[in-house]
């Protein structure tokens, strides 16, 4: 019986095989990253909060947040945290070199710079803000070696808690980096070098000539995510300054929270957070754009 | 000339381990001083200088903090949030990327510009609405509210996508040939195929679910919390008792370490993979 059915098609034509099996998928998405980007447009026009009648307030919300020095301070932090992007990307590219190579107990030691990535925020920022803290172990493996004269207590000075908190982010960032850094340095072709070897490249020249131009669009990758992960950060900020002290650390996503669960502010809360995606859209637009010119596929 | 060539070699040998050593104390070396503060109960971490290798080996730590806090009940919940998080996730994320593979339908390029939309699309304010998502849903303190939202992730579909489009076609004509349906070729024939993408979306959703601390405390009440979370709390509540937290802390790492250290070998492989594109 069933043996006679026409190849292909069984109950179901393709077309409507193809949206079951997309629709719980479809489903969850238009719902958890779809409505909340539709929903929060209104919502921005609101001062709806936890206390007192929601009412229809205009463009309040945004001119509030135009004259709101947290708000600007946190926007300009955000901007700031993005300087990390190139030293990611050479530092893990060194460190794939490092590692792309077959050698005894190799495996230990990719596992090993891949161990921050895979644990918890939270778990790190503990760790960070002990060994940074001013009697903490940093300040004394710095002393030690005589680049530091006196303490510093890195988290919570604020000329120097930003970047305490960037290089927490760099540091933990690394391993995941590298990793698709050395998935891309693998599928160099063998013939490439070996040829370039027997035609006397020396290895910088192996290097900067072969490895890095056909490590391009793996770079190109790897900008756009770490970009993304730095315009948003949130977490390490969280748990290690909540923003402080004063708001030398406060980035967008964080006031962006604080505002909606702390203050209760969902209306101003969702303005802030449509203009902060409106700058992130511009910065992805940007990439995408220059992506395009250079004909690399980011996934 | 021969024996100036192999010194080179071993010298050159010699300066990559000290490299690859120095790298990994940066890298490793937090860690392993939260295991040495840890195991010194009583001893002050911001003693100036400070301890750094162990000068004693005493497990009061997590005997105390396992009792006092609790933590199997965390543990437990990490789990079950985990383990909810990884299956649906693969379930979900593979089926909707099956068709969008194998299949040429109306329609396809739209559910393609949605998809890659939301790469562009930053989910800054989304927590707001969410929660409210959430709220009406009845979802409030359950696990269901906590893993729902980030279910179905781009990144996993296109990931699925692509290991696909690397199976041959005669695989599934020889299913169809059999007469199995659509869902059964997927389940017995393309799942077991793309086994590297399926480690490795397995091992991004077991970190992002075991690792999530955020959207648990917005959604769920003390009791419920996840690793993650309770840490946080922990450190909030007792952060004057460093040896307690030290405990928590490994204890909150060491599964995920071990899982990542079980799925590495596949790892390589879906990664290249899910980046040639």
């Amino acid at each position: 019986m069933g043996k006679k059915r026409t190849v292909g098609f069984s109950r179901f034509s393709e077309v409507q095989t193809a949206w079951l099996f997309m629709a719980p998928g479809l489903v969850l998405l238009a719902l958890f990253t779809f409505w909340p980007i539709i929903f929060s447009v209104p919502l921005a026009f609101t001062n709806y909060s936890v206390i007192g009648e929601t009412s229809f307030v205009g463009l309040d919300n945004f001119k509030r947040a135009l004259s709101d020095v947290d708000f600007i301070a946190s926007i300009k932090n955000s901007l700031l945290y993005m300087i990390i992007v190139p030293f990611i990307q050479i530092i893990s590219i060194l460190m794939a070199i490092l590692v792309n190579r077959n050698i005894a107990g190799i495996k230990f030691f990719r596992a090993a710079y891949y161990i921050p990535v895979v644990t918890s925020m939270v778990a790190v920022a503990i760790i960070w803000g002990w060994l940074m803290s001013s009697n903490g172990v940093l300040n004394y493996l710095l002393m030690s070696i005589g680049l530091l004269d006196e303490k510093i207590n890195w988290l919570s000075d604020k000329d120097t808690a930003l970047w305490a908190l960037m290089f927490i982010t760099l540091w933990k960032g690394l391993g995941y980096y590298m990793m698709i850094y050395l998935a891309g340095l693998q599928s160099v072709p063998n013939d490439c070098i070996e040829a370039a070897k027997i035609d006397g490249a020396s290895n910088f020249q192996l290097i900067t000539r072969i490895t890095i131009p056909l490590l391009k669009p793996y770079v190109f990758l790897c900008t756009l995510i770490s970009l993304m992960a730095a315009i948003r950060v949130f977490d390490e900020v969280f748990v290690l300054t909540s923003g402080g002290p004063g708001n030398t650390t406060l980035t967008s996503s964080v006031y962006i929270y604080q505002q909606g669960f702390e203050q209760f502010e969902f209306g101003y809360s969702s303005a802030l957070g449509l203009i902060v995606s409106f700058i992130i859209m511009f910065f992805s637009i940007f990439i995408f754009l220059f992506n395009r010119k250079g004909g690399v596929n980011p996934y | 000339m021969k024996n100036t060539n192999k010194a080179k070699k071993i010298i050159s040998k010699f300066f990559v381990y000290v490299l690859l050593i120095i790298f990994a104390i940066f890298m490793m070396g937090p860690f392993l001083w939260l295991i040495s503060v840890s195991l010194m109960p009583g001893k002050n971490i911001f003693a100036f200088p400070p301890a750094i290798l162990p000068t004693f080996i005493d497990f009061r730590n997590y005997l105390e903090v396992w009792e006092y806090m609790d933590f199997l009940k965390y543990i437990w919940n990490t789990v079950i949030i985990t383990f909810l998080g990884v299956t649906f996730s693969i379930l979900f994320s593979a089926l909707t990327a099956y068709p969008l593979a194998i299949f040429k339908f109306k329609g396809r390029n739209l559910v393609f510009l949605l998809l890659v939309s939301t790469m562009i699309i930053p989910a800054a304010a989304g927590l707001v609405v969410n929660y409210l998502t959430i709220n009406s849903m009845g979802l409030i303190n359950t696990f269901t509210g906590v893993v729902l939202p980030t279910l179905v992730s781009v990144f996993n579909v296109f990931l699925f996508r692509q290991a696909f489009m690397g199976i041959p076609t005669d695989i599934r004509d020889s299913g169809k040939m059999d007469g199995a349906s659509e869902f059964r070729i997927w389940a017995q024939l393309m799942m077991p195929m793309i086994k590297p993408a399926v480690a490795v979306v397995g091992l991004f959703e077991f970190m992002a679910n075991w690792n999530s601390f955020l959207w648990p405390i917005i959604v769920l009440n003390t009791e419920k919390y996840p690793l993650a979370s309770a840490l946080s709390f922990l450190n909030g509540q007792f952060s004057y008792n460093f040896g307690w937290i030290a405990a928590g802390t490994v204890i909150s790492v060491l599964p995920i370490i071990f899982v990542f250290l079980f799925t590495q070998k596949y790892y390589m492989e879906g990664i290249s993979g899910a980046v040639k594109g």
